[in-house]
């Protein structure tokens, strides 16, 4: 009896550190989203943890720790023991952009970027009643008469405020508090355009809104006919990628299996009709070494774009 | 309005889970309405953390559901303890009470009932009808009408809330100092936040709620544990003659419909709380019989009276909430954070965006009122027994409830400390008689109210000229000089106050 519980014991020693890396994970797993629920984030994390769920085998658990545009999130998961369990899934501008202007507690290496499976939508929207839709329109009738614009965050405003500079238009800009707050204001023609980073999923379809053109580096397959800044002779472009975050420091075999689970997500058809067909985001999967790059030409940019 | 939408929230409406939140918020509701001391909006901050985990209808339904469920069991308290057990009630017990002491406590309580029933599902039907044509009207309201109506609101309830202008001004300016904390919405720079991350977002909602609302409430209660009076809850006994009947149900159905358009009349102002509302009904009823003698005796009118005014104006306090964002009370803005949690934004595009979520929300109205018709009827025994549960058994549960709630929130330790520091204040506030329904709106106020000032100042490019061509915005400024003058006038003319509105 005694000889073999220590036989069992000794084989289980022995064969812990082997089955390691396929057995992972042994318990529940926790996603972090840095923002309500509700939102394009929380929807597009809470199928992305149930398509997880079905591949490492274990729980999902999705805790939303909204504050700050996820600075709260990050600050928590850097505090975080390196484990692999609690991980974060969002978007990357909180790192890319906000400790540009607030004094936060963590840094782009304090973090290590698994994969992006989704890319975020920046576009400029504007009403269809409006006696402009393109952007082009937008700045020639802009040269004419004082204009009105609504921000959501200081890097969309610095962008239009050098477009603004280099056209020579007169422009008010106003905050709205998000998304939210934005849409009323469009569709009331309260102001001429506005930012917005996804809400306009909501209105185009409806055609009470339309997109003029887009601040990301790319077209949106979803409006294929918007051309970007970028396209249209702007050197400036948000980039935004919604990513699996961990914090520095997680067993290299742990990091595999979760990056094996949002190539698995990124082609499960659960998670492409909601974010694809939902929340207008074209989903992709993009690899740690692209990501970590990503993530500090971003940043780099965006340094350059604020400190106009 | 779009049938489709309507036929899909009504099938929403009738799942077994909306069964189960639904009659679960009336069920808690009833059990804190009857407990003297644990007042409707102590409740409701209590409980928006319970409703992370449902769906944004249910969560929204239990909420709407527990005010009812509050409103209908405050009457059992007041008219068998003679101890209302919200403020709004203390209009029952004038009759309630003196019925159930000549041997009728079960036609007391019926009456009570039905007159909250039927208060309740007549303003829930006026609400749908109002709401919907209002919504559609306030889609035309900008920031600079956005911005009169609250800044008009927040000096009403001030106005209602207190009768000295400087304590007014005190507790108001508090809310307002504490509403600025957190990132510039413009520049995204922080402001008092010295360094918290935690406070990125502002003060957290939940723990200025709680503190101010529930947590020193319990302190108050416990101080007041020393001199407890002995429990004298009228028995429940069984006689077959004291029963609601036909001629008293004919005679107070009249009485019942005059109520049910007083306080839905109140509900939907601004400020005017149901303890308004009930006092209102009460004094007009009187006024209208033919035998005023015996009210304040046990007369089933004056029962009738206070409790449909109490309940219909729940649902009527949702119509600025749902028309234009702006919270008539306290309940109500406690709504919009439960909204906000649930990721939907109040105000005219709810309707426009999310028919079915609005129709669903109508729809587990209705079915709130039924249940709680069916809760009070059946439960009537169980929940006359609640009014003799002692108060050292109920401070320490709730107090778990508050610190419970506040953990959910997931700020940590950083939360518990807020949420103390806040409840010492309002317990300050309450002691020194600062009012703290002031301070909380004018906390809730603030962020939107900046947010549309500043809109309005940009957009009119520091022009007032444009003022001239928003009659709207006109009206309400005209509005908010109306009220602040009065309220100073009334200062150092020490009047009375309107009414003490309370918590709710």
């Amino acid at each position: 009896m005694k000889k073999t519980l220590s036989a069992i014991l000794g084989a289980t020693l022995l064969s812990a550190p082997m089955a390691y890396a396929s057995d992972w994970p042994t318990r529940p797993l926790t996603m972090v989203i840095g923002f309500n629920p509700g939102g394009s984030t929380d929807i597009q994390g809470r199928v992305l943890a149930n398509v997880m769920e079905e591949f490492l085998g274990q729980p999902v658990n999705v805790v939303n720790q909204p504050g700050g545009g996820s600075a709260v999130a990050f600050t928590r998961l850097k505090n975080t023991t390196p484990d692999g369990y609690t991980f974060l899934f969002g978007g990357t501008t909180a790192l890319t952009f906000t400790p540009i202007i607030t004094p936060v507690e963590y840094e782009i290496d304090d973090f290590e970027y698994l994969a992006a499976v989704a890319i975020g939508q920046n576009a400029i929207v504007t009403s269809a009643e409006q006696p402009f839709s393109t952007f082009d329109e937008i700045v020639e009738y802009g040269r004419e008469n004082p204009m009105t614009y609504a921000q959501q965050t200081p890097l969309d405003e610095a962008i239009i405020m050098a477009i603004a500079e280099q056209e020579g238009l007169d422009l008010a800009i106003v905050p709205t508090g998000g998304g939210g707050g934005m849409a009323p204001l469009v569709l009331g023609r309260e102001v001429d355009f506005a930012y917005s980073g996804g809400t306009h999923a909501q209105y185009t379809p409806t055609g009470e809104m339309v997109v003029a053109a887009f601040m990301s580096a790319e077209r949106s397959p979803f409006y294929p006919d918007v051309p970007t800044l970028m396209e249209l002779g702007y050197d400036y472009s948000i980039e935004d990628y919604r990513t699996i975050i961990v914090p520095q420091g997680v067993p290299d075999e742990v990091k595999e299996r979760l990056i094996a689970a949002a190539e698995f997500a990124s082609e499960s058809e659960a998670f492409i009709n909601i974010t694809e067909g939902n929340t207008f985001f074209p989903v992709v999967f993009i690899g740690q070494e692209e990501m970590e790059e990503n993530v500090r030409r971003i940043r780099a940019a965006t340094e350059e774009v604020m400190a106009n | 309005m779009d049938f489709s939408a309507v036929g899909a929230a009504a099938s929403e409406a009738l799942t077994l889970a909306s069964f189960i939140g639904i009659g679960g918020g009336v069920l808690l509701g009833y059990v804190v309405g009857v407990i003297p001391g644990l007042s409707r909006s102590v409740a409701i901050s209590i409980a928006i953390p319970m409703t992370f985990y449902m769906s944004p209808f249910i969560a929204i339904s239990f909420l709407i559901g527990l005010s009812k469920g509050t409103a209908a069991g405050s009457a059992v308290s007041a008219i068998l303890l003679n101890a209302p057990g919200e403020a709004s009630s203390a209009a029952t017990s004038l009759d309630g009470y003196p019925l159930a002491k000549q041997g009728k406590p079960k036609t007391a309580l019926q009456v009570g009932l039905i007159a909250s029933v039927l208060g309740d599902i007549l303003a829930t039907i006026i609400l749908i009808f109002v709401a919907i044509p209002f919504a559609r009207v306030a889609l035309l309201f900008g920031p600079y009408e956005m911005a009169a109506i609250l800044a008009f609101a927040l000096v009403f309830i001030a106005g209602l809330s207190g009768g000295n202008i400087f304590k007014g001004l005190a507790a108001g300016g508090l809310g307002i100092f504490l509403g600025t904390i957190g990132l510039d919405n413009q520049t995204g720079l922080p402001r008092l936040t010295f360094g918290y991350t935690e406070l990125m977002d502002g003060m957290p909602l939940i723990a200025v709620a709680i503190g101010t609302l529930a947590l020193s409430e319990m302190f108050i209660q416990s101080e007041k544990l020393r001199y407890d009076r002995e429990n004298m809850s009228v028995a429940l006994k069984k006689d077959s003659s004291d029963r609601i009947t036909w001629p008293i149900f004919k005679n107070i159905l009249p009485t019942i419909l005059r109520g049910t358009g007083v306080g839905t009349f109140v509900g939907a102002l601004p400020g005017l709380g149901p303890s308004v509302g009930s006092f209102m009904s009460y004094g007009m009823a009187q006024k209208a019989a033919k035998d005023p003698e015996t009210f304040g005796k046990g007369n089933p009118k004056g029962i009738a009276a206070a409790e449909s005014a109490d309940n219909a104006v729940i649902p009527a306090a949702l119509i600025p909430l749902f028309g234009l964002g702006i919270p008539g009370n306290v309940s109500a803005a406690l709504l919009i954070g439960a909204f906000a949690i649930h990721g939907i934004t109040v105000g005219p595009l709810l309707l426009r965006d999310n028919p079915e979520l609005l129709y669903s929300i109508f729809a587990g109205m209705i079915l709130a009122s039924v249940i709680m018709l069916v809760l009070g009827w059946y439960g009537l025994m169980v929940f006359a027994q609640i009014t003799r549960v002692p108060p050292h058994v109920v401070i320490p549960i709730v107090i778990f409830f508050c610190l419970a709630g506040m953990m959910l929130q997931g700020y940590g330790t950083f939360g518990l400390v807020i949420l103390m520091a806040f409840a010492l204040l309002g317990y300050l506030m309450k002691k020194y008689d600062y009012s703290f329904v002031t301070f909380l709106v004018a906390f809730i106020i603030t962020p939107m109210l900046e947010l549309n000032l500043r809109q309005s100042i940009i957009l009119s490019r520091g022009n007032w000229e444009i003022l001239l061509g928003r009659p709207i915005a006109m009206f309400f400024i005209a509005c908010t000089a109306i009220a602040l003058i009065a309220l100073i006038i009334r200062t150092f003319r020490k009047e009375k106050p309107l009414a003490d509105a309370p918590a709710d």
